[in-house]
């Protein structure tokens, strides 16, 4: 049985721009999180979106905390 | 996403071999090709129509809110593709939206019946979605390089959004045939009840205003040979989940090719005064 993924969404304006996160999506597949996104983050002309599963961003810092030796 | 790719090197398509005559107008077509254009546009318009009107109802109701804010935005879509076609109609035809939408009854709709009556389940939206929405896409896809330049110009951008229907009826589809038992034998009955209906809809083979059309290169491939690439599609995505699909030959005795249907069905009254307004007619502004 599929089960529901949070995937995390990027994009940008332009080229010259960074890509920067915009929201998350819950989805059971790439397939629906790219509609999910595409549909659901539409107030802006997007030239780039993309989306990450959040199970696929390893995470550095603890959660919620800066390293020990500060940012 | 095969479905709507890039013509690849020896697509039998108009951008290859001899040149064609380019239209900027309808003047200048043969009358089996500009009649044939109109009835195909308003068939175009009037799927997307009720696509929109179902959407826009399933915008309360699906098993997830994602699913919900989508269904709201490919309603968005789909009545903004009417307008463009639509303006289409109104400036290559004469036909005003008013007649098109308001003053035709219901049997004069050349819609895929699929959509005629409220969709009873989430299976069943899907199969709108994934299957009756391609069907449509695939048509323009294929009018993506044709020679008639008023519909030319806005071929890409609806091409475009359609992307994203695309990927959410077809993640639907998987999602439902790996749920379990129930869900996929409602998946896999809905998707055989739409293409049916689709396979109706895009006609018999040898239809001359189909024939004409794609003689004058409006369209790069015949409507049977759109449905054709389409059922390849669905089965192959349904074969790789494990669901067969079988869709038997369409009978064309008595077809309309104005409503591309062989009876006097349409759209049922209750959607039609939706689509309409009637029931405020009287805050019109005009």
């Amino acid at each position: 049985m599929a089960r529901t993924e949070v995937y995390e969404v990027f994009a940008r304006k332009a080229h010259d721009e960074e890509l920067k996160h915009v929201g998350s999506v819950n989805a059971t597949d790439d397939e629906l999180a790219k509609a999910y996104a595409w549909t659901l983050y539409d107030e802006e002309n997007w030239i780039e979106m993309c989306v990450v599963p959040r199970k696929a961003v390893i995470p550095i810092t603890h959660q919620g905390r800066l390293p020990l030796w500060g940012n | 996403m095969g479905q709507l790719s890039e013509p690849e090197d020896g697509d039998t398509s108009m951008t290859s071999g001899t040149a064609k005559r380019e239209f900027e107008s309808t003047q200048g077509m043969s009358d089996a090709c500009r009649e044939g254009l109109r009835n195909l546009l308003i068939a175009c318009a009037d799927t997307k129509l009720l696509l929109g009107y179902h959407y826009g109802e399933w915008t309360f109701g699906p098993p997830e809110l994602e699913a919900a804010i989508a269904c709201c935005s490919l309603s968005q879509s789909e009545l903004g593709h009417v307008r463009l076609l639509h303006a289409v109609l109104r400036n290559q035809f004469g036909d005003e939206t008013e007649a098109l939408v308001e003053q035709r009854l219901g049997s004069a709709f050349a819609n895929i019946s699929y959509l005629d009556e409220e969709i009873a389940d989430w299976a069943g939206f899907v199969a709108a979605n994934y299957v009756v929405d391609l069907a449509v896409t695939r048509l323009l896809h294929a009018m993506r390089d044709s020679t008639f330049a008023p519909l030319r110009v806005n071929v890409e951008k609806m091409l475009d959004e359609e992307r994203y229907h695309v990927h959410h009826g077809q993640g639907w589809f998987r999602t439902l045939c790996g749920k379990n038992a129930e869900c996929r034998a409602a998946a896999q009955r809905s998707l055989h009840e739409a293409l049916q209906a689709v396979a109706q809809w895009f006609g018999p083979a040898g239809d001359p205003h189909d024939e004409a059309l794609v003689a004058a290169g409006v369209k790069a491939k015949s409507n049977p040979e759109i449905f054709e690439d389409l059922v390849g599609d669905v089965t192959e995505t349904a074969a790789s989940l494990g669901v067969e699909l079988t869709v038997e030959p369409a009978a064309f005795e008595g077809w309309d090719p104005a409503t591309r249907r062989r009876d006097a069905s349409g759209p049922n009254e209750e959607i039609l005064q939706h689509l309409r307004g009637s029931k405020n007619a009287i805050f019109k502004l005009n």
